[in-house]
């Protein structure tokens, strides 16, 4: 910002720390497609082989990539809409409506917050087996939607906040029932909050890994995550050319997405979320 | 079996007495746990079984089509028996499973599986064929609950070359074996050469000796090597010997400090163990008789040339040398159509047949299960099947099946893994385990 | 009145998923803590079988000598009543072929009798299944048998004509399910592992946390200084940890630390003997766990930052240079004052979600090497559903779990009452 103050010292300093991150993020790249030799950080040939697994079976007794991928996609999609959908009538309800004991409802809500989910996961398993829903995506979703709920009702609660009361009580005093207002004048006005929520709650979702292991082992539900895990520990070969590029694979999607919405990215994340 | 099950096996005999042979669609899934692609026979042999039986139905007049689906790319065995044991509980269990035998006591009380003995004929070939003592590592409390899938053993390892390098004599080293079996070579000797190695620099520090890296059946052979024994068999009850348990964990502690492994060994990554161990890098070590084809994967070409093996070492006189087998069984699991069950535990059958297991046991260099293996060219072919046999199993005991064996051997790997890293004394460690192990399982506990 | 019904509508869809997926397995895991339940004895509940190792452990409990001698011998028997219900299933001539050479005698194990069954001249049984079904008819033995429910299995124990006093003892031992139990908080207190974990998960907590909030304030800082683009550059590689699925950014540190990877291949020009720098020893170990989940966490810190400084009003700024105050001097005097309360949210937001977290622990070191990167939460998750043996200690895994639970709920209501209400309720915001 200031012309005063030498800024190559600050590039020095930020470039030594972050060379690590540097580092793996270039050789991701090149490895996923280069066969260096053992014990050399050379390249070497640059071809399509750590690919493969996109063609042909990695090995037998492994669903395919496109049914782990499918479920992945099926499974970041559904989470986005569900965690919009209730967020974002929550959220108002939390934010605009008179509600017997919103104080509560919104301390609880702080609570829920900062849960230790994770832990509960046994007993989430039973509430799922209870419901029939063990081993199925519609399963994982659930649960996975539903502990992203909290952060979401949180931030679309936050946007409602910002909708000044005007456009409400016009829309109040023109006759229109507090739900008309809601969908006709005041959900247009948070809309971009409800983009930013499906953006991170679909990268959540894309990434989640423990909850599917868990809750979804069978093979016709795998997600990326859990077939790429299971590649990795695959005590029968090492192959980081391979695991590389099914990162690369795994990655792309989210990559995309952070080219396309690193503003609103980074501005949601203000909020907090995983730690 | 319950009364309920009884009930519906009449009503399924009465069914097949008087109704008419339609077209019957049944489809098997198969996990198979701690596989990779050299074990895609646990599978594939269901698989070879099941068009057996189809075409045996068609001769009897009866359309019988069944599907095999089969899975084994858990990460591990950790994630494997969370699978199945979660999936038996929701009612969504597959309907065989290839696991370790030590399953079978937790899993036939929670209702988990089946006994196959319910559906075939123990007394007909092939199950006939297979080794009495294997068929008895896959039973529990006398029922047959499941058949052996492989057999195998955890054999001691030497690398030749260090040997010789230490002064031992070509002949010396062929010896070894024997004078092992003999109580002549002990883990002290071992221990001691080990030092030697590592102090004259033939390994390097940490080389001297190459455990096993993570949990495994392995550990309770050196609890064996020091006198434990795992089962009383009088009273049924597992065995807590202080003794020993205290002489097995200050082994390692004491490789530890003369710095021939290293303090932080376990779980080191699986894979680089393989390649050192394939290599030359360490002097001595243990593992499972089937990394002898991960040798080969490794770049080690010559295993006769390079490596001797033995049971392990006696550890003191209290001791015997030992090697522990640990077959993998087929297992039925629980299904809500008793006629599946029927189907699976006949197809587990056949998949014992001779020429179909050998196809197991040599492309992934196990062990034979049943007798006749032995005369069948495939298996007579490979040296190491045949040597593995003659040097290991006679004296191959196996872990007991019972119900709390789980939470022993587990509360057993923990202290080691205590003692070994130096974050308890070998005397805190046993006193731990030993605290866990009467508070959880004291009725079925005998501390001596 | 219309809103306020509008509200719990609006409210209601998100109030049934909390209900189900927070309130309802912080109530079962309250529960769960308090039995024994292992994989062995199931989640949903037992039933009743007598096994033979379960005799061995009856004289123990209580039960006579005669009950178990009597229990252990009844074996299978040859009457007129399963004769008459073996020739309504399979047929008179088998029933009178046995009646004729096996009348009245007995068989202690199943097989026996099916042996004779399968040798029978005339017509044998051929199947396996039908010859159980067949030998069942003759059963006089309760043993092996599932009994679904308490009453069912007392009524077959008065059939057999066990002696009544034992009954009870009978039904204690044949349950095959858990029991309620204090033992799993006996045992927390007891063993010293628990304090071990304690340890491992202050060790994470406070290291982790100091990386991500001290790391957050540099990043934040340094790149206020920079130009637009090189600040967002920066921005981006510190950002992409956050977004990354797990097991992709651990596979990359993976592959930075392990023996046949970049610090080794590096370190062997220099002809140091390559190691896996992840696992070789315990300090190795938490050093690349906290830098995993730093480096992860440190985004965060960075983004809140970023934001506060960027609230600072640029005169306030631009005056203290023109004041001649060094670099040092502004950050100290007006940038980290107003950071004062990002830092703490962050703080106190950090310690809950690091104290639960275990993923990245998981799929890095496992906790090892030696357990030494164990945390309580890895542990919970252990215990309870992932170990080698597959002795899957439900209880003991969800007491653990609770532990967990009271300190988050402890310290989220202290933290309600420590930050302003308001001002939380007012946070997350996004500009556009």
């Amino acid at each position: 910002m200031t012309g005063n103050l030498r800024i190559w010292p600050i590039v020095l300093l930020l470039g030594i720390v972050s060379a690590p991150l540097i580092i793996m993020y270039v050789f991701q790249v090149i490895e996923s497609v280069a066969q260096p030799q053992p014990g050399t950080l050379m390249p070497g040939e640059i071809n399509l082989h750590n690919w493969r697994f996109l063609w042909q079976e990695l090995d037998r007794g492994r669903p395919s990539i496109w049914t782990a991928t499918f479920n992945t996609f099926i499974f970041a999609t559904t989470i986005a809409l569900a965690v919009c959908a209730l967020s974002s009538t929550a959220g108002y309800a939390l934010s605009r409506l008179n509600l017997p004991g919103r104080p509560y409802f919104l301390g609880g809500l702080i609570i829920l917050h900062a849960f230790p989910t994770i832990t509960l996961i046994i007993a989430i398993f039973i509430v799922l087996q209870y419901l029939g829903l063990f081993d199925t995506l519609l399963g994982v979703i659930l649960v996975k939607a539903a502990l992203e709920l909290p952060f979401g009702i949180w931030i679309m609660k936050g946007f409602y906040d910002t909708v000044p009361w005007e456009i409400e009580m016009a829309g109040v005093q023109d006759g229109a029932s507090r739900f008309r207002v809601w969908w006709e004048l005041v959900l247009p006005q948070v809309k971009p909050g409800l983009a930013a929520l499906g953006i991170i709650s679909f990268l959540q979702g894309w990434s989640e890994f423990v909850l599917p292991l868990v809750l979804a082992p069978g093979s016709e539900t795998q997600v990326l995550a859990t077939y790429m895990y299971s590649v990795i520990q695959d005590d029968a070969k090492l192959d980081f050319g391979l695991f590389k590029a099914i990162g690369m694979f795994y990655s792309l999607p989210v990559i995309l997405v952070y080219l396309i919405f690193q503003k609103q990215l980074m501005n949601i994340y203000g909020g907090g979320t995983k730690g | 079996m319950t009364v309920l099950k009884r009930c519906t096996a009449l009503v399924g005999v009465l069914a097949a007495l008087t109704g008419p042979a339609l077209a019957e669609d049944i489809s098997v899934t198969v996990w198979a746990g701690g596989s990779n692609d050299s074990d895609s026979y646990r599978i594939d042999a269901i698989a070879m079984a099941a068009d057996i039986l189809e075409r045996e139905a068609a001769i009897l007049g009866e359309e019988l089509n069944i599907t095999v689906e089969g899975r084994r790319d858990f990460s591990g065995w950790e994630e494997f028996k969370q699978s199945v044991t979660l999936a038996s509980e929701a009612g969504t269990a597959p309907t065989i499973v290839v696991t370790s035998h030590l399953d079978i006591a937790p899993w036939s009380q929670a209702g988990y599986i089946v006994p196959v003995e319910d559906y075939v004929d123990l007394d007909a070939w092939p199950l006939t064929d297979v080794y009495p003592n294997l068929m008895e590592i896959a039973s529990f409390d006398g029922i047959q609950w499941g058949i052996p899938q492989d057999a195998e053993s955890r054999p001691f390892f030497f690398w030749r070359e260090t040997l010789e390098k230490l002064g031992y004599s070509e002949d010396d080293i062929d010896a070894l074996p024997e004078k092992v079996a003999a109580g002549e070579y002990t883990l002290a000797d071992m221990l001691a050469d080990a030092t030697r190695a590592v102090e004259e620099g033939i390994v390097e520090e940490g080389y001297g000796f190459y455990p096993r890296n993570n949990n495994g059946p392995d550990y309770a052979q050196f609890y064996q090597s020091f006198g434990g024994e795992l089962l009383d068999p009088e009273s049924g009850k597992l065995i807590f010997d202080r003794q020993a348990m205290t002489d097995f964990y200050q082994f390692f502690v004491d490789a530890a400090e003369a710095g021939v492994v290293r303090r932080t060994h376990l779980g080191m990554d699986g894979n680089q163990w393989y390649r050192e161990v394939a290599n030359g890098k360490a002097a001595f070590w243990h593992g499972g008789t089937w990394h002898y084809g991960r040798y080969e994967t490794e770049g080690n070409d010559d295993f006769w040339g390079t490596i001797q093996f033995s049971l392990i070492p006696q550890g003191n006189e209290n001791g015997r040398p030992n090697t522990i087998t640990h077959p993998l069984v087929y297992l039925v699991m629980d299904q809500e159509d008793d006629r599946i069950e029927e189907v699976a535990a006949q197809l587990v059958a056949i998949a014992t047949e001779p020429r179909i297991n050998t196809l197991h046991a040599i492309q992934s260099n196990h062990l034979a299960v049943a007798q006749s293996q032995a005369d069948i060219d495939l298996y007579r072919s490979s040296r190491w099947a045949s040597e593995a046999t003659e040097v290991l199993l006679g004296s191959a005991n196996s872990q007991p099946n019972h119900l709390n064996y789980g939470a022993f051997s587990e509360a057993m790997y923990r202290g080691l893994e205590a003692a070994w890293t130096g974050s308890q004394s070998v005397e805190e460690a046993v006193a731990e385990v030993e605290a866990q192990l009467t508070t959880t399982i004291g009725d079925a506990l005998i501390v001596r | 009145m219309s809103s306020r019904w509008l509200g719990v509508g609006f409210l209601a869809p998100a109030l049934v998923a909390v209900l189900f997926f927070f309130l309802l397995p912080v109530v079962m895991t309250v529960m769960f803590s308090f039995t024994n339940m292992t994989t062995a004895t199931g989640i949903t509940g037992g039933e009743y079988l007598l096994s033979k190792s379960r005799l061995r452990q009856l004289e123990a409990e209580g039960v006579s000598e005669e009950t178990v001698e009597r229990l252990e011998s009844a074996g299978y028997q040859i009457t007129e009543q399963g004769l008459a219900a073996l020739a309504e299933e399979f047929g008179e001539d088998r029933a009178d072929e046995l009646r004729e050479d096996y009348m009245g005698e007995s068989f202690t194990a199943r097989r026996d009798l099916e042996r004779v069954l399968r040798n029978l001249n005339d017509d044998p049984i051929r199947r396996t299944r039908d010859r159980k079904a067949a030998a069942d008819l003759f059963a006089v033995t309760i043993l092996d048998e599932r009994f679904p429910t308490e009453p069912a299995f007392r009524d077959a124990l008065t059939e057999s004509g066990i002696d009544p006093a034992d009954h009870d003892a009978l039904v204690k031992t044949a349950y095959t399910g858990w029991t309620w139990t204090t033992d799993n908080f006996k045992l927390l207190f007891e063993l010293p592992a628990t304090l071990r974990y304690a340890m491992n998960t202050a060790i994470y907590v406070v290291f982790t946390l100091a990386f991500n909030v001290g790391f957050g304030l540099f990043l934040a800082i340094s790149t206020f200084y920079l130009p637009q683009h090189l600040a967002n550059t920066f921005r981006t590689i510190w950002f992409l940890p956050r977004i990354l699925p797990p097991v992709m950014y651990v596979l990359m540190w993976k592959w930075f630390t392990w023996d046949t990877g970049f610090i080794s291949t590096v370190l062997s020009v220099f002809g140091v003997t390559p190691i896996n720098w992840m696992t070789e020893s315990a300090l190795n170990a938490w050093t690349v766990v906290v830098l995993i989940n730093g480096f992860v966490g440190a985004s965060l810190g960075m983004i809140l930052f970023s934001s506060a400084i960027k609230a600072i009003p640029l005169s306030m700024l631009y005056a203290s240079e023109v004041d001649g105050a060094y670099r040092w001097d502004q950050i100290r005097y007006i940038i980290l004052p107003q950071l004062r309360w990002p830092v703490l949210f962050m703080t106190s937001y950090q310690t809950l979600s690091l104290l639960t977290s275990f993923e990245y622990i998981l799929l890095s070191t496992e906790g090892g090497p030696g357990g030494s990167t164990t945390t309580w939460a890895l542990a919970a998750y252990t215990t309870a559903l992932r170990n080698y043996g597959g002795n899957l200690e439900y209880g003991f895994g969800a007491a653990y779990a609770l532990v967990l639970v009271i300190i988050g709920i402890i310290l989220s209501v202290l933290y309600l009452r420590f930050f302003n209400f308001k001002e939380l309720v007012a946070k997350p915001r996004i500009e556009q």
